[in-house]
């Protein structure tokens, strides 16, 4: 059976559907995202294991969901939580882990060994977030801080635990929707 | 677990601005503050952040929390990086003491720029509050469509709010149901265990709200979702003659600092007492 998951629409579509997945990735995003826990030894990387949607929508629904799911997503998550728009530059930064995932996952060929799309997937995931996260060094012009302390504060602790939690909830996700997305006709 | 947005500053002043006001006067005083080396011209900023501050009317006891971390987490930030180590650090004037360990030179330059960094982020903290506490939710959507954003990411914008309260419940009912099967979450000190161990409760919240979007997705076909070129909204926006005025201040905050900075006003360090 030929997966109908592969028949990829436009990954620039804003369509009825991009709009509804992108909301609800980042409703999902929003809720799941107060769910975080520190990584022992560190002084303050936590992981979020909602971090891990924003390259599944990304991968699965298009650019414009993934970059919605994770820049409206991670800016609702401030709001909820009461800081506005203070740390928007991390709300864009969010949302372009969610396209560049998706623009990578549209460059990849298509996978017919399943094992072998989980781990694409995962990797992609991780990719995506190494460059995406890259946005935050606009903090050095906003926060006054230097390039080391971005690397070592802001970026390295934020690409672990990204990592971690997308590569293994990634391709958790992705085995557990592609026989839905089949079934379903996506 | 409480994820509603709260409106904590309703009836007063800037709630009753057009929401664009409220998101655009953050853009306008980043502009004006980013690179602002000079104490004095943050804080001639943040004398306007305060006033636009007090305008929200939030109230102290629901935002004393979040003043709290983000003043520590600033603190601390500005401590490390400018005055116990030299990682951002600027210099100027006579040697008040050295540090110990990290043998950096403390001067009124360095206690100068520090008290910058703290003043630019605390004020800019003040105008990104209202954003939180001062526009209603159901307001945002209109507001980013009227600031040019496609109508129907706006609409997608509406719709992440309406879709809070479902997910949230979905996600109560998933973790019951769990426990019944015998769930319980981690309590170990290994991520990767912990990570782990919330799979069956991440997973089937997920798949069940993407199960329940196809749903919305073509309930919104059927009504031909996106295909008139203009879509109309139930809250009209309007900015009036105080709106006009302060996107006026805020931009002429941000032409003069901008200008302050081309010409190297504000680029270097004030070092007071010299």
């Amino acid at each position: 059976m030929t997966g109908l998951s592969d028949k990829r629409e436009s990954i620039w579509a804003i369509s009825s559907r991009t709009v509804v997945f992108g909301a609800v990735g980042a409703a999902l995003y929003a809720v799941l995202g107060l769910f975080s826990f520190p990584i022992p030894g560190t002084q303050n990387v936590t992981v979020r294991p909602a971090i891990a949607l924003v390259p599944f929508f990304g991968i699965r629904f298009g650019v414009v969901a993934g970059f919605f799911t994770g820049f409206l997503g991670n800016t609702l998550i401030d709001i909820i939580q009461g800081y506005g728009l203070t740390y928007w530059n991390w709300s864009v930064a969010n949302g372009l882990v969610g396209a560049i995932a998706a623009l990578l996952w549209a460059l990849l060929p298509r996978f017919g060994n399943d094992a072998v799309r989980l781990v694409a997937a995962g990797l992609t995931a991780v990719v995506a977030n190494a460059i995406g996260l890259l946005f935050v060094i606009t903090d050095m012009p906003i926060q006054g801080i230097s390039f080391s302390t971005f690397l070592t504060v802001n970026y390295a602790p934020a690409l672990l635990a990204n990592s971690i939690a997308m590569i293994i909830l990634v391709p958790a996700l992705d085995a557990i929707w592609e026989p839905l997305a089949r079934r379903t006709g996506r | 677990m409480d994820v509603t947005p709260r409106y904590l500053g309703a009836g007063s002043f800037l709630s009753r601005r057009d929401p664009r006001v409220l998101l655009l006067v953050p853009v306008l005083y980043l502009v004006a503050v980013a690179g602002v080396d000079d104490l004095r011209g943050v804080l001639a900023c943040a004398v306007f952040a305060l006033a636009y501050y007090r305008a929200a009317e939030i109230p102290w006891r629901g935002v004393r929390a979040n003043w709290a971390f983000m003043i520590t987490f600033v603190s601390l930030l500005v401590l490390v990086n400018t005055v116990l180590t030299d990682a951002e650090t600027r210099s100027g004037g006579e040697t008040l003491f050295t540090v110990p360990l990290t043998g950096t030179d403390v001067t009124p330059g360095t206690l100068s720029y520090a008290l910058t960094l703290l003043v630019r982020y605390v004020s800019l903290a003040m105008v990104s509050f209202p954003v939180a506490f001062n526009i209603a939710p159901s307001d945002l959507g209109v507001a980013f469509a009227r600031l040019g954003l496609s109508h129907r990411l706006a609409y997608g914008v509406d719709l992440t709010f309406r879709f809070l309260p479902s997910t949230v419940a979905s996600l109560r009912g998933t973790i019951d149901a769990q426990r019944v099967r015998g769930f319980e979450h981690s309590r170990s000190r290994d991520p990767v265990r912990r990570l782990l161990s919330l799979r069956p409760v991440i997973i089937p919240v997920t798949v069940n709200a993407l199960l329940d979007a196809e749903d919305t997705a073509n309930a919104m076909d059927l009504r031909g979702f996106g295909t008139a070129k203009r879509r109309t909204w139930m809250r009209e926006l309007a900015f009036d003659r105080t709106d006009y005025l302060i996107i006026a201040i805020f931009s002429l905050l941000a032409a003069v600092m901008t200008t302050a900075k081309i010409t190297g006003l504000t680029g270097t360090v004030w070092v007071p007492f010299t």
